[in-house]
């Protein structure tokens, strides 16, 4: 038999073919695994301890708050004046639902939730309703209060 | 520094787009020698026409990616791949069911603006706020397009009325448009009206919540419009697909408890409504033979309508062409009888609803069963990006779940259809299938999901 006849070469082709389609699917988990493993590092599930503590620099105009309150942080932390936050800040500058901050198993993400008065994060506008990733030690200002975030 | 040299990398949706130009290439020199060997024509003068288009689709996928780049997005390299692999593959079997033209005809008028569309969506991802903003005319647009058809539609070779030919513009197919016009209402319906309807819902037993009727009364007068016109097309697929995305969609934009009581009553009316018209009225006449195919396709027996014998066997009437469409699966085993070898063109419709049972037979279970893996991926995608989009943007999260469940719902009910796992009904199958409203439509959805994906992306510290 022919090693190269035109039967021999399809036949090399379709199974060519076949491989490249599955190499395509394989590099596709390849980047799903790779996107989860950055979320939950060490294949841990999502860490439900949380390690985070936001600290009060400023008190603002909340004539309840005294700096160095401590606010412990959930995985999943809301801001605002409204007492439903887990975070109650009740400066008039600061929005009902303000900003949200988010634990992603490796670090921190805050998102401005379209608040009148922005939020600011050492100084940086952040873009409304975009979750921005926050290093430990940033200063977040919301209003008048300035808060630490320590993790 | 120039913009040029500070582009996001997106190596990912690189590596894979190269893998997916192999896959191309590959492809389609195979079709074309495939044909050529059993035309016992000469091989060398397959090679150059199976050249075009691969390259066309390069330039149209490529030129996408480094508009991606050009926005510096780094989030979501998995979404253009799979759509350009699913692309690939239904292209080359458009090329070996309906040669060069089809291609033509597949790239003009479904990728080149499908692509476009995706493009824009990118590079100005304002337009989906804006797309909620003219959420209610655009869906009643596409309503009055399908009533428009349903009544005064172009009536094709085979007595359905599936087409609207407005001026000088080609006749088009508006189910498709109604379903995307769905999609887009209840959105914008949930998103307006949500919180406010939730307030006033009222206890109705125990657990469950009544809302208020101004709540799901809109969406169930959309729906009930829609699914006359459908009725009147009998388009039963989109039917289908369009009560589909109506459960889904408020399953996802309903309180749970709100939800569960208007699916109870959904549910019980659907009952009651369903038996009303078996006993006094009929059921459609398409529907009792695709059922009767369903159940046997093979059977010698004559079928049924309404109780009267019609004088053709059910293997020669619909049956046919699920045994085909079974035949040709069988035909191509695990492995295929490889491109150019197969019979396809013994399916009827091989090249739009039965693109499936062509692909089975000539490349095979291998890449049938990648296929749905695709679709899996790509439904996990969307739905992933509209959990990790903000709360409070709930027209947003509504919209990717729409579409998520339009992609893959229209898959399910083809390839379910082609094995004889569900009743036959004709939808098209997403990405594969030759049409060329259908393709721009579901291109221009993954284009909203990759609009989107910019919400997402952090600005660098």
């Amino acid at each position: 038999m022919d090693l190269f006849s035109s039967h021999t070469l399809l036949f090399a082709g379709k199974w060519l073919f076949v491989a490249l389609i599955y190499g395509a699917l394989f590099l596709v988990v390849v980047a799903v695994r790779r996107e989860m493993a950055g979320r939950l590092p060490g294949g841990q599930a999502p860490a439900s301890t949380a390690v985070g503590r936001l600290v009060l620099q400023q008190a603002g105009g909340d004539p309840a708050a005294r700096p160095g309150a401590v606010w412990q942080l959930k995985p999943d932390t809301t801001l605002g004046a409204l007492p439903e936050n887990d975070v109650v800040l009740a400066d008039p500058l600061v929005s009902g639902r303000h900003a949200r901050l988010r634990w992603d198993g490796a670090g921190w993400w805050l998102e401005d939730l379209g608040s009148t008065n922005g939020t600011l994060v050492n100084g940086q506008r952040l873009v409304p309703l975009t979750a921005h990733k926050i290093a430990p030690g940033s200063q977040l200002h919301l209003g008048d209060m300035v808060l630490e975030l320590q993790a | 520094m120039s913009r040029l040299a500070r582009l996001s990398p997106r190596r990912t949706e690189r590596r894979l787009l190269l893998v997916i130009f192999a896959v191309a290439v590959l492809g389609f020199l195979l079709t074309g020698l495939g044909l050529a060997e059993r035309q016992a024509l000469p091989l060398a003068s397959a090679i150059l026409p199976a050249l075009i288009p691969p390259l066309l689709l390069a330039v149209l996928f490529g030129g996408l990616h480094l508009v991606l780049r050009w926005c510096r997005l780094e989030a979501e390299q998995l979404l253009l791949p799979i759509v350009a692999l699913l692309s690939t593959l239904g292209l080359i079997m458009i090329w070996r069911l309906r040669g060069e033209s089809g291609v033509y005809q597949q790239v003009v008028r479904g990728f080149v603006p499908g692509v476009v569309i995706m493009a824009a969506l990118a590079l100005r991802p304002r337009w989906v706020e804006q797309l909620r903003r003219w959420a209610l005319p655009l869906s009643l647009v596409g309503l009055a397009l399908s009533l428009a058809t349903a009544f005064f539609g172009v009536v094709d070779e085979t007595g359905a009325r599936l087409a609207l030919k407005l001026g000088p513009l080609p006749a088009f197919q508006t189910s498709e448009l109604l379903k995307v016009a769905l999609i887009i209402f209840l959105a914008g319906y949930v998103a307006r009206e949500g919180e406010k309807a939730e307030g006033r819902a009222r206890p109705l037993l125990g657990w469950l919540r009544l809302p208020s009727g101004q709540y799901f009364i809109p969406g169930l007068v959309f729906v009930g419009m829609g699914t006359l016109a459908l009725v009147q097309m009998s388009d039963f697929g989109a039917v289908l697909i369009l009560g589909l995305l109506f459960v889904g969609m408020l399953y996802a934009g309903f309180d749970t408890r709100l939800f569960a009581t208007v699916a109870a009553i959904g549910a019980g009316l659907a009952l009651v409504v369903g038996f009303v018209l078996v006993f006094t009225w009929h059921i459609p006449t398409v529907v009792q033979l695709r059922f009767q195919a369903f159940l046997n396709p093979w059977s010698e027996a004559e079928m049924v309508v309404d109780g009267q014998p019609t004088g053709v066997t059910i293997s020669e009437g619909p049956g046919y062409q699920i045994q085909q469409a079974l035949n040709a699966a069988i035909t191509g085993g695990l492995s295929g009888t490889g491109l150019g070898f197969g019979s396809p063109e013994y399916i009827p419709l091989a090249h739009s609803d039965f693109i499936f049972a062509a692909l089975l037979e000539e490349m095979g279970a291998v890449v049938g069963i990648a296929v749905l893996g695709l679709f899996a991926v790509l439904l996990l995608r969307l739905l992933r990006l509209a959990a990790l989009l903000p709360p409070a943007q709930v027209f947003e999260r509504l919209l990717l779940t729409g579409i998520a469940l339009h992609l893959f719902t229209q898959m399910f009910i083809m390839v379910g259809g082609t094995l004889n796992l569900l009743p036959l009904t004709g939808v098209t199958v997403p990405f594969l299938s030759q049409g060329g409203v259908a393709l721009m439509l579901n291109l221009a959805e993954v284009g909203v999901a990759l609009a989107l994906t910019r919400r997402l992306e952090a600005l660098p510290a």
